[in-house]
């Protein structure tokens, strides 16, 4: 019998190894992967009963903060002009969380290994554990101006629209507003039912206003591409200065197709007359067609990509806290569509974010600054946790291309022919706003039987402070329906800073 | 665990009686208690230290009697198999106190609709006191088969009556009208509600008549078990009238637990009868048989019972959407909930506990039975589960040791077969709740909330202690020098 008993003792062992090998891989390993999972209540009840850090903008408005209620979470997010702010602060429910709020969900909620040193020493001293207040480059203005700008042209309709601002020589976000938009308040809630519903009406809206149009929508730049035409031009033949003379006839004729390209009505390029010259600097703020896609073909599609890829598209711009769709310019199969590529046609497509960082990089003398939004993290004890430093993100011209097309910029909103001039003599108030108009042909995407209004701009012309780029679907022309939202958020802006 | 080489005969030291050794091991153990209740209070907002004296005052004495008592029926008694069963016994009762302080004196807890912190529903708010009534209970049944059994070949007589008292006693909830026996929230059918009192298990000590009927019949018939037969594929089967009498109480054992749903007890059952079979006949082929039959029941089970099959279903997959659907609207069914939760509780103890009292067992439903462990793992950590599984691992190696040295055949397989029972026991709830295995739902011994249980453990520690006290008597010395017959001593 005692071998038996030897054997069953063994079996014994065997039983007890397992249950303390299982328990050591619940305990030891699979920790992270339980606490992290979605519903886990006690990560949420723990998560939810210390206070959660302040998102607060660069001029110190406070636009997501917590307030202590008596349910079983002790705080309660609270978004102040939920709207207007949504796809900068993202949301934060009681099961996840988007934009500012995940990418900074660390600090914010207190837990970050930056902030151990510190909440040990809040137990020590009992103090409560507090989340980090996240310090954004928003100017609160500006972004006002810019979903006001929105609201005020697409309320009411199924089309969408995104502005994005950036301060030109550190590639700080300013601004970002995308209509339409929705009130994270609503995902907010700590009661699941009614946090269910809210989200599955949110899901069910169209166009989504959980979609961050200004930084994922992407729409065809149209004329605004001509700033990366132009540049590829200067960059391929040092002697090419906006006085150059450049073909510009009233018909191109495409070779390969039977296909034409036409100026916007039809009309002459300055005085080209039906088969001439006119300078560079007139084809542009002109916005002729038919210059620019004879140009594109000379160029040729790879200098094209080539200059495309430097300002910053075909890129993952990986920017913390902004969800991003890459701005795309592919490689035109053939010479029709390298012209319709060259004036921002054929398969292009930007953000609003994308037609800013045009704007950034020739107001920045043709270095572009990566794009941040968050600029810095301070501890409950106001310690800096952690803060951006600008950086370059490329150098997609020269200093002295960059002069080029700064001088044709400004002469779109200041002279004669300029595109955009007639706007700007009504509300220029001695501002000299540097800009390129664009209105994509977009219609076959059905939303819309106008075209999509893009405008791209920095200010002022000289010594930039601000660049800004306006997508809005279906607007009609981008002097029209873009460039006024554009001017509205440089005046908000230049006021803070006591320059208007 | 198991001692190597002991064989039959015992080591010199085994004859030391080791009461002092038992004595300073229960300091150590009413140390660590009070420690815990202590910590509890700490921890916890509403601190209520006098009544914790009253609780550590009362466990101290009833552990001192039991102590006692070993020193004057059983001075040779293992000297371990007490104090782990103390500090078990402690440590239950230090959690059942935390948890029923959830939400009580302005403790953290569930809320409810009205955002108001509400109590474990599921524990009675007198769930504490009653606790350390089954532990005076228990200790009381503990002293009481001391005093009454002195020799444990004296249970081999009744081996047919506790036989019949063991099938009794699992088929009395089964007769009973569902609101006597009914066990809320469940489908199972395994109590006998005492209004006022709680309710007693009766299978808890089913179990233990159970084993000792067993062992009685297995000596008796061991011979001719292994012996007369034939052989059927290679496996050696025993006769039918030998087999017969044991098989049939054992076959309306099982049926009646799968029919009061009783999976968990069914399975200890099942492992403890094939145990002590091999453990009678050294028979391996016993074990093959005990395993394929196991494994054919709990197919069979899982396709006859829709709730057996789920168990499997939920541990295999506790996180898929039918068992764990994401914020469900109220009233959906959650298969896995309890163990996702249990799961989620050991996952925030971590290696070193969130400390007791600091913890959110609440979430687990039934944390104060089934899933006690896991508000161990939860409170104590990954550290606090391991001491608790090796607690559990030495009464069973004492046990084992026990069966080892003892002589009596009798006395050999009931000490394996009830050793084996506690181990099995304990892998079968622990194992459950920790996803090692499916869930079934048994009581964790001495930790979890509930009388039955409790005094059973005890029982099971008396048996225990009785055996081993006999297996490390002296043997009896000769009063006279020399002559034909030998007059001695049996006290």
């Amino acid at each position: 019998m005692n071998r038996a008993l030897k054997r069953i003792s063994i079996a014994v062992l065997v039983m007890f190894l397992l249950l303390l090998i299982n328990v050591n891989y619940l305990q030891g390993f699979e920790t992270s992967s339980l606490s992290t999972r979605p519903f886990n209540s006690r990560a949420l009840y723990e998560a939810n009963q210390y206070q959660r850090g302040n998102i607060e903008t660069a001029d110190g408005m406070v636009i997501a903060s917590t307030t202590p209620t008596n349910d079983l979470y002790k705080y309660q997010r609270t978004y102040t002009d939920g709207p207007v702010y949504a796809p900068v602060t993202g949301y934060d429910t009681i099961y996840s969380t988007t934009g500012v709020e995940h990418a900074e969900d660390a600090l914010l909620s207190g837990n970050g290994s930056q902030l151990a040193f510190r909440n040990f020493i809040d137990m020590i001293t009992n103090k409560p554990q507090k989340g980090a207040t996240v310090q954004l480059t928003i100017n609160s203005k500006a972004q006002q101006a810019a979903y006001q700008g929105l609201e005020n042209i697409l309320k009411g309709t199924n089309r969408v629209g995104g502005v994005v601002a950036l301060n030109p020589t550190t590639g700080a976000i300013l601004a970002m507003a995308s209509y339409p938009s929705y009130d994270p308040n609503l995902l907010a809630t700590h009661d699941g039912t009614a946090l269910n519903k809210n989200d599955e009406a949110l899901l069910q809206e169209s166009p989504s206003p959980l979609i961050n149009n200004a930084t994922q929508t992407t729409l065809p730049p149209g004329s605004t591409f001509k700033i990366v035409t132009s540049s590829a031009f200067f960059a391929a033949n040092a002697t090419n200065n906006p006085s150059t003379q450049v073909y510009s006839p009233q018909v191109l004729t495409l070779p390969q197709t039977t296909n034409q390209l036409h100026n916007d009505n039809g009309e002459v390029c300055g005085s080209a007359g039906a088969n001439g010259k006119t300078t560079l600097l007139w084809a542009f703020s002109q916005s002729c067609d038919t210059t620019f896609g004879n140009i594109g073909m000379d160029l040729g599609g790879g200098a094209l990509n080539h200059m495309a890829d430097a300002y910053g598209m075909n890129t993952n711009l990986n920017i913390p806290g902004v969800t991003t769709s890459p701005s795309q310019y592919d490689l035109p199969p053939s010479l029709p569509t390298t012209a319709y590529s060259a004036i921002g046609q054929f398969s292009d497509t930007v953000t609003p974010l994308q037609e800013a960082m045009f704007a950034a990089a020739i107001a920045n003398n043709g270095t572009l600054m990566k794009p941040y939004l968050i600029q810095q993290v301070t501890a409950s004890d106001l310690a800096v946790v952690s803060s951006t430093t600008p950086s370059v993100l490329s150098q997609p011209v020269s200093p002295t291309i960059a002069g080029n097309v700064k001088t044709m910029m400004e002469a779109v909103t200041q002279q004669p022919q300029g595109t955009a001039f007639a706007f700007n003599a009504a509300n220029e108030n001695g501002l000299v706003i540097a800009g390129k108009t664009g209105t994509a042909q977009n219609q076959l995407n059905g939303v819309s039987p106008n075209p999509d209004a893009v405008f791209t701009a920095f200010a002022p012309a000289v010594n930039p402070k601000i660049a800004v780029g306006v997508i809005v679907q279906g607007g009609g022309y981008g002097a029209a329906a873009a460039a006024p939202i554009a001017v509205s958020v440089i005046n908000a802006y230049l006021a803070t800073l006591g320059i208007r | 665990m198991p001692s190597p080489a002991l064989g039959n005969q015992p080591p010199e030291e085994a004859h030391v009686g080791r009461r002092s050794t038992e004595l300073s091991m229960l300091l150590f153990v009413f140390g660590l208690v009070a420690f815990a209740f202590a910590n509890v209070a700490f921890s916890l907002k509403g601190q209520r230290p006098s009544t914790i004296f009253e609780y550590m005052v009362v466990f101290i004495a009833i552990i001192m009697c039991a102590h006692l008592a070993l020193r004057r029926w059983a001075p040779y008694a293992d000297p371990l198999l007490l104090p782990l069963g103390a500090l078990l016994n402690g440590l239950g009762i230090v959690m059942i106190y935390r948890l029923h302080e959830v939400g009580r004196n302005g403790n953290p807890g569930p809320v409810n609709d009205s955002g108001v912190t509400i109590p474990i529903l599921t524990l009675s708010s007198s769930a504490v006191i009653l606790q350390i009534v089954y532990t005076v209970i228990g200790i009381g049944c503990f002293v009481a088969f001391l005093v009454f059994i002195k020799e444990p070949r004296i249970l081999q007589r009744y081996t047919y009556i506790l036989g019949l008292i063991g099938v009794f006693l699992i088929a009395l909830p089964a007769f009973l009208p569902t609101s006597i026996s009914g066990v809320a929230g469940t489908g199972a059918k395994i109590q006998i509600a005492l209004p006022g009192l709680g309710s007693i298990q009766p299978e808890e000590f089913a179990k233990l008549a159970l084993a000792a009927s067993f062992a009685g019949y297995l000596v008796a018939k061991r011979d001719v078990l292994s012996l007369a037969g034939r052989r059927v594929l290679g496996v050696d089967l025993p006769r039918g009238r030998d087999m017969g009498p044991i098989a049939v109480v054992w076959l309306v054992a099982l049926l009646l637990l799968v029919s009061e749903s009783d999976i968990g007890t069914s399975a200890v059952f099942m492992g403890l009868f094939v145990a002590m079979i091999y453990i009678a006949t050294s028979r391996t082929s016993w074990l093959l048989i005990g395993f394929a039959a196991f494994v054919a029941g709990a197919f069979i089970t899982a396709e006859l019972f829709s709730h057996v099959g789920q168990r499997f279903s939920v541990w295999l997959h506790p996180f898929s959407a039918t068992n764990l659907p994401l914020n469900p609207p109220p009233g959906t069914p959650q298969p896995a909930y309890q163990t996702v939760q249990g799961l989620y509780g050991m996952a925030n103890g971590g290696l070193l506990g969130r400390g007791l009292g600091n913890g959110q067992p609440w979430w687990t439903p039934l944390v104060q039975s089934d899933f006690i462990f896991t508000a161990f793992g939860e409170e104590l950590g990954l550290a606090g589960a391991m001491a608790l599984l090796l607690i559990y691992g030495l009464i069973v190696q004492r046990g084992l040791r026990t069966a080892m040295m003892i002589k009596d055949p009798y006395s050999k397989l009931l000490a394996g077969g009830l050793s084996f029972m506690l181990a099995l026991q304990v892998f079968v709830i622990v194992g459950g709740v920790t996803r090692l295995i499916p869930l079934t739902g048994i009581t964790t011994p001495f930790l979890s909330q509930g009388g039955s249980s409790l005094v059973a453990s005890w029982i099971l520690i008396a048996v225990l202690a009785r055996l081993s006290d006999t297996a490390r008597r002296p043997p009896p010395r000769p009063i006279q020098e020399e002559g034909l017959t030998q007059v001695v001593s049996v006290k």
